[in-house]
């Protein structure tokens, strides 16, 4: 019985994840790709504030031009690359995955697993030391 | 005496917040810019067409009280070089109407070209945050140099000194 509601559990905690995961059908539109766009950039003199909640001029200009140039047939990621030649990778509010940049990603995880490891290795040596009194 | 040292110190540095700025287009081929002049009596203006003299591409509007405090050091620096005709200067307009620019320009000076961009093209392709900003053209089209906040005659002459002899 204990074990039928594990599988039971782990059934609908399976069935959430891909419901939750799936895409939604459909190519976005391009009001959405422009939002979407906007939301991954910096506002270049704001603080912490990306480029679509942002009133300044600068932000303003930048989503014109993601719309002109989604009106002109670029992908994404010619965008993006477009604004990062223009603006530096500062532009980015999410850190690039290559160059130096991507020690944002890769120090976390290295730390995480040094951490364990060495929680590993100081368990064993505690349990081996103890003695019960 | 410490008062009269802090005035002569104020009164002697370049325009507050005034820095070389980065950009990734430094060292590159500049962006295309060409386009009419909104200011009466000034050429159309071509960037492609500077070829041999150092071109001096600022980013204003009439708004912004840094740019109209640099205002009087463009007109001079413009003027300075005109005989020698080995400098050009030509503002974009950021955030602002033509007609306080054509105001803005028959009130104070100038007559160098204007371009208006109100759809912001040429402020994305030039990377501009803010104003006032300029950047600095070389003679075979590369940028050079981009300087935030105003300028002053003085610290763009040195500026062409340097970037001259490889600085």
């Amino acid at each position: 019985m204990r074990r039928l509601s594990w599988v039971a559990l782990v059934m609908v905690v399976g069935v959430a994840l891909v419901v939750g995961t799936r895409d939604d059908g459909g190519a976005p539109t391009r009001d959405e790709r422009a939002q979407s766009l906007a939301e991954r950039f910096r506002c270049p003199t704001c603080k912490g504030q990306s480029v679509a909640d942002s009133d300044a001029p600068a932000s303003e200009f930048i989503r014109d031009e993601i719309d002109r140039q989604l009106g002109e047939g670029r992908s994404d990621d010619e965008i993006e690359a477009y604004l990062v030649s223009r603006y530096g990778s500062s532009v980015l509010l999410t850190p690039p995955r290559s160059g130096i940049a991507a020690l944002v990603w890769v120090v976390p995880v290295a730390a995480l697993v040094l951490a364990s490891a060495g929680l590993v290795v100081a368990f064993r040596r505690w349990g081996r030391s103890w003695v019960p009194t | 005496m410490v008062v009269v040292a802090l005035v002569a110190v104020l009164a002697t540095r370049d325009p507050a917040g005034t820095r070389l700025g980065r950009s990734p287009l430094l060292g590159k081929v500049a962006p295309v810019l060409a386009g009419e002049s909104i200011v009466a009596g000034t050429d159309d203006f071509d960037l492609a067409h500077q070829e041999g003299r150092w071109v001096v591409v600022n980013f204003f509007a009439t708004w912004c009280v840094p740019c109209q405090e640099e205002h009087d050091d463009l007109v001079t620096l413009a003027a300075d070089h005109a005989a020698a005709d080995d400098l050009a200067v030509v503002s974009v307009v950021f955030s602002d109407t033509a007609a306080n620019v054509s105001a803005y320009f028959a009130d104070r000076g100038g007559s160098w070209p204007v371009i208006d961009d109100p759809q912001g093209q040429v402020i994305t392709d030039w990377g501009v945050t803010g104003v006032p900003e300029s950047f600095v053209v070389d003679g075979r089209g590369y940028v050079r140099a981009k300087v935030v906040g105003g300028i002053t005659v003085e610290r763009l002459e040195q500026l062409l000194v340097d970037l001259a002899s490889g600085g």
